[in-house]
Order: C-alpha cells, then structure tokens, then sequence
C-alpha cells in the first residue's frame, strides 16, 4: 500500500492545484447560479415597462369589454397593459394607421378583433415582437375572458356574478416527502435536469481527465520510469483514486454549495421557490457521481492506455461515452413516468444507473430496495471493467506504435 | 552459479518481439562496484537487454540474476533506472517530481528531502527547483533524470545512454558523478553509443549486434586481445598511399592523426620506413585499438553498418 499513496496523493495534487480545477468548482456554483437566477431576475425587470395597446374592434361589440380586461391585468401590482386610443374611421383606414404607429415605436402592439370575434372566438395580435411569451399569454387571457364575460352577459348572466362564474382554478403542486409536505411550482423538475446534467458532464468530464493522464504519461514516456518502480496494477489503481478523490472534492464543495443554498437559499431562485434537496439527494448525488466515475473511468483509462495521442483517442472514446449519452437522452421517459416498469429496469442497468437510477431519486424516493440494488449491481460491474481495464492498462502502456484494434485489446484482457 | 561478486548476472537471455530476436542467447557478467558498458548500433538490443535486467520486460528463454537474487519486483527498489526516452511529468515542479521518484521506490520522504539539495546544486539544478520540467533546458531535463534515478540510494544503477545531450561540462559533471557511484560501491551499467565516453568510464563492456554478443570482457582485456597491431600516425604530406601498402589492413583518418591497423604477422616498423621516407611524420606510436576500432570493425565483419 506504501507505493499507492505516493501515486494517489502526485494525482490529487496536479489535479486540485490546477487553475481549471479551481475554476471549474468555484465559479461553477456560480455559474449555475447566475444562469438560474439571471433570466428571472431579467424578465422581473423588463416587465416594469407595461406594453402599450389599441385595440382594433371590427366587430362593433367587444372593445368595451376587451379595453376593460386589459386595463385590469396587472402583475406584481403594476398594470401590465395601456391601451391607447385607436382613433375612428373605416378599419382599413384605422388598420394602417396602427400599423405605422407600431413601426414608428409610439406602440407596442395593436389586438384586432374580426367581426365575428365573438362567436369564432378569434382574434389577431399585431406587434413587433410577438415571442414576449408571458405578455401575450396574460393578453390572451384577458382577451378571452372578455370574450366568455360577453357570452355569458348575452345568456343573461348579470354582470355583477360574473365574476364569481369566471374564478380560475389554481392548482398548487404538493410534493409529499417523508420530512412533510411542501408546495412545488415546477422547480424540482428543473433541479432534477440540472443534477443528472450535472452527473453526466462530471463524470465524462472526470474520465476524460483521467484518460488524458494516462495519454500524457505514456506520451512523455514518464510510465516506463514509473513502472520500473511501481507495478501497472498499482499504478492504474493509484491514478483512478487519486483522480477520483479529486473529482470527490469537486462534488463535496458543489453539494455544500447545494445545502447551502437550500438553506439560506436565494429569493430569486426560480420564482421565489426553492425546490427542496433532501439530505438523502445530495449524499445519492454524491454517490452516483462515485459510481459513475469509477464504472466510466475504467473505460476512459484503458482507452488512454491503448492510444498514443488525444487524437488518436477521439474515435475510441466515442464507444465508451455512448451509453452515458444513451442514458442522458432516456431520461424524459424515465422522469415522466420514474415508477413504471421500464424505468425502474433501465434505472437498474449499471450503465444507466448514476443517471437514471438518480434522476428517480430526485423525482421521489424510490423503494430503499432497488437504490441498494443498483449500487450493489454497479459495484459488480465496476470491479469486472476494472479488472479487464487493468490488464488493457498494463499491457497498452509499454505498447507504442499502431493504435490497437477492438481484438487485439480484448486479447490484452485475455492474457494473464 | 551465482557468485557473490557478481552484482549483474544474464545467462543465455533471449527476448522476441513478433517472431524476431530482440536479443538472443545473451549472456554477460557485471562485477559489484564496476561500471558496465553495453555497447552496440542502433536497434542492437541494448534497451531491450536494459528492460529486461530491470524487470520491465521478462526474458522468454534464460535467467537474470541481481545481486544473487532473480530478477523481479523485489529489487526494484535497490535499482535505479534511467531510460533513453526521457520520462519527467512536464508540468510537474522539478523538486516536486524527484521527491516523487524517489518516494515510489520506496525511499523515506524525509530521507530523500534531505538528500535532494545536494544533488540539485551538483547538477546545476538548485535554483531551479521549483521550475516546471517543461521549463527546463534538454540538458537540465537529463540531469534531473540522473537525479530522479540516484535520489533514492540504489545499489545497482541502470543507465540508458546517460550522456547523450549534455554539452561538454555536462558530460564532465555526469561523468564524475558516475564515478563517484561506482566508488561509493554501486554497480552500474550503461549503453552508449560515445565509444570515448565507454572507453574513459567502463572497466568492463560487452558488445551487442543484432541481438547476440560480439565480445565481452573487461576494457583493458578486450583490447589486449586485439594485440599490438594498431599504430598512431601524424604527419605533414600526401598520407593517401599508406592505404595502399603492404601489411596494412585498414586506415582511420581522425584528420590530425591516422589510426592504422596492421595485418596479423605484419612489421609495423616496414611501414614507418615507408612513411618517414615519403612524408615528415612528427608522431609514430604503437597503441591499443581504441574501442571505436574494435566497435566499428567487429560489427562491419558482421556484416551491419556501424553507424556509431
């Protein structure tokens, strides 16, 4: 053991002190922050200037109705609309003169209600920018609700019970957990995504760093020096921990990071809700980072130990990432549905498993049963590759010359 | 078999890659405390012989002994080994770098802490140490190696043509350092194609061609053997036509002086005769063939061309 940790401590070492590591995890939280938190913050702020609107109304009966609910929508207590005057005359008439008031700026937009806006239910906004989506959704909403107001007012509803007839339904989302309840609007959805993109980019991102060490050890040569002193075995053991650990360390100031933020967490953050990360997600989240890495690490080194240059390494590597991607891209299936029977088999897969198997954890708890599981069945499949990697390993790092073919690396594994 | 003065023992090692003899049927000897040189061309088998005394490749026929024991990862520690193909992490610290070295064999951090100031400031390396390898002259790289090799006390020192790339203090500084081990009582063997370099350094070599042994024996020995036949010869003149006397069987011009060697049986003073009488000779030595002789003239006869 007194010759692995030398090599463990050189890895850990190069690699913490290095500035893309510092980088990578200090400013990533922030990142990570700043891209959940800017576009909130960003949209907050440009909805302070409220959209200036005509409304058109060739059908002689709604503009009342239509001026009225535009006026009323407000959010955050300030009034979303103003609606400009339209002006009189023939609509062709009116039309262009709308249309040139919004391309000299003096309005935002103008809504035009056919003549039959009533009983087609249609109506045409014509804007400048029309992919302001919250805007147009609460226009849209006004409009028809102006609209409903003015049928039902027709059927002979008095006006003074329309409003308790028009009351929309609000759903609240309650996400039941073991430590209670709690209101959730979309946001452990996106925490999810974000923590399984995560997952998958620092564990490719990690075997990556693992397969170019092994490249530039063999490149300069440093390998033969080291083997002299070392076996192979004990130096590719040396190398996937200490690179691990270095990965681990990443994760642990990203996990506190998470905590942190879960419990003093940012009022911006996702529309003032912060989606809970339990204790019991952020240690899997760890855990599946490990499993991933070691399962995916063993790849990406016997890759690095076949090949004598990165380049060489591109079309070798791509075998390897691809269940990861695979993995990556089931996961609208498996978050839709995390309790049926495919997800929970793909979820069991080793392969899949730092993903999938984690993506339901973050989606609800899935039985204690199959989360043992599935770190008992990674585990297995982590020691056969890194077995066989090993061997590739330790034959590939004396070998130079022709880029191995996929026999002869098996053949590598074969030999004693 | 095994003699206690042997620190380096091959019996009849034979090593192929793909169906060819890397080396074959190989055998030699390296007392303790003397200094080896395995000398051979290009491709002779002299790394591959290196490899496979430190472990790095096994024999496929013959049996390795050092320091009385088989070859194996036992004595890796008590072996300090420098390859051909220079081998430091680039972007390591110098210091840094040679602590590790020294620590994967097994040295004691604190041991090696304090060992390596002496050996940077020999080697011209002190200020230095906290220097990135890539930042570092090719020279400065092999000296590091040297140290990288030595820090960790070895008794046997394996050395993959150590002075190539050093300028001539270098060669000077590492020449000394060389001896200075072997003094100590280390034993060390290296590969070199510097026949000067051999000849001032080695007490004993053996000469590799095509994977087989041309001759070995201790350097003062090998020579005898090749008699008092070679004669230095400087002078003022047209020398083209000594080539072409009787008795001469070969002529190396070192352009101040020609080496000649004579055939066997033939009087070397004839042909001082011949000389004086044609040309003003201003020295006529008889000497030992030096091993640039003996080297190039036993692997031509064996039918390779000698690029030393």
């Amino acid at each position: 053991m007194s010759r692995l940790w030398p090599v463990v401590r050189r890895e850990y070492l190069e690699r913490v002190r290095s500035k893309a590591f510092v980088i990578g995890t200090i400013l990533g939280p922030a990142l990570m922050a700043a891209f959940t938190v800017l576009p909130g913050l960003v949209m907050a702020k440009q909805r302070g200037k409220p959209l200036r609107i005509a409304v058109l109304d060739a059908s002689g009966s709604l503009r009342g109705p239509v001026e009225a609910a535009l006026g009323d929508r407000k959010t955050g207590g300030d009034h979303r609309f103003v609606v400009e005057d339209a002006g009189t005359g023939p609509v062709d008439e009116i039309r262009t003169r709308l249309r040139q008031r919004v391309l000299d700026g003096s309005l935002d937009g103008y809504l035009y209600l056919p003549p039959d806006a009533l009983q087609a239910s249609v109506a045409e906004y014509h804007g400048k920018n029309v992919s302001n989506v919250m805007d147009l959704g609460l226009l849209d909403k006004a409009v028809e609700d102006a609209l409903i107001g003015r049928r039902l007012a027709v059927q002979g509803l008095p006006a003074d019970k329309l409003k308790d007839v028009m009351r929309r339904l609000d759903l609240r989302r309650m996400r039941v957990s073991a430590s209670g309840e709690r209101e959730d609007r979309g946001g452990s959805f996106f925490l999810s995504m974000i923590l399984m993109m995560i997952l998958y980019t620092t564990v490719a991102m990690w075997g990556a760093a693992l397969m170019n060490g092994v490249i530039e050890e063999k490149a300069n040569r440093v390998v033969e020096v080291v083997v002299s002193s070392v076996s192979p075995t004990r130096l590719f053991a040396g190398k996937l921990l200490g690179v691990g650990a270095a990965g681990l360390t990443q994760f642990l100031v990203w996990a506190g990071f998470m905590a942190g933020l879960a419990l003093f967490g940012g009022a911006a953050f996702l529309g003032g809700q912060i989606p809970e990360v339990s204790p019991l997600v952020l240690v899997l989240f760890v855990v599946y980072f490990l499993l991933g890495y070691f399962l995916y690490g063993a790849l990406y080194a016997a890759v690095g130990a076949a090949v004598n240059s990165q380049q060489e390494a591109q079309s070798l590597v791509f075998p390897v990432m691809l269940p990861l991607i695979a993995g990556v891209m089931l996961f609208p299936a498996v978050l839709n549905s995390p309790d049926s029977v495919l997800s929970t088999t793909l979820s069991l897969i080793p392969f899949w498993t730092p993903i999938l198997m984690f993506l339901r954890v973050s989606a609800l708890t899935p039985p204690t049963w199959q989360i043992v599981l599935s770190i008992v069945l990674t585990l297995a499949t982590i020691l056969v590759l890194n077995w066989a990697a090993a061997r590739v390993y330790r034959v590939g790092i004396l070998m130079y010359g022709k880029r191995p073919t996929f026999p002869e690396i098996l053949r590598w594994v074969r030999t004693p | 078999m095994s003699s206690p003065r042997d620190a380096i023992r091959l019996n009849h090692v034979s090593k192929a890659f793909a169906g060819r003899w890397a080396v074959r049927d190989l055998s030699f000897s390296v007392p303790r405390g003397s200094i080896f040189g395995l000398l051979g061309p290009n491709g002779a088998g002299k790394t591959t012989t290196l490899r496979m005394v430190m472990d790095i490749l096994a024999p496929d026929e013959g049996s390795i002994e050092i320091l009385g024991e088989p070859a194996g990862p036992s004595l890796r520690d008590r072996i300090g080994y420098m390859p051909e193909e220079r081998g430091l992490y680039p972007r390591m610290v110098l210091e840094e770098q040679l602590l590790f070295m020294a620590e994967i064999k097994g040295a004691n951090r604190a041991e090696a802490v304090r060992r390596l100031p002496s050996w940077l400031d020999r080697m011209g390396l002190g200020e230095r140490r906290r220097s990135k390898v890539n930042e570092l002259s090719k020279g400065m790289q092999q000296k590091a190696q040297f140290i990288a090799t030595v820090l960790h006390d070895p008794d046997v020192l394996i050395l993959d043509e150590p002075m190539s790339g050093l300028d001539p203090v270098g060669t000077d500084v590492m020449r000394g350092a060389l001896l200075e081990m072997s003094r100590e009582g280390k034993t060390l063997i290296l590969s070199s194609h510097q026949m000067e370099t051999v000849e001032r350094l080695c007490d004993g070599i053996a000469l590799i061609h095509r994977g087989e042994k041309l001759l070995d024996g201790a350097v003062s020995e090998v020579k005898r053997r090749y008699g008092k036949n070679t004669l230095v010869l400087a002078y003022e003149g047209d020398g083209a036509f000594i080539a072409g006397l009787d008795g001469v069987a070969k002529v190396t011009d070192f352009g101040r002086h020609v080496e000649v060697r004579m055939a066997d049986g033939a009087d070397p003073q004839t042909l001082l005769r011949e000389a004086a009488a044609r040309l003003r000779v201003s020295r006529f030595e008889i000497v030992e063939p030096s091993l640039h002789e003996i080297f190039v003239e036993q692997v031509t006869a064996h039918g390779g061309s000698a690029a030393a």
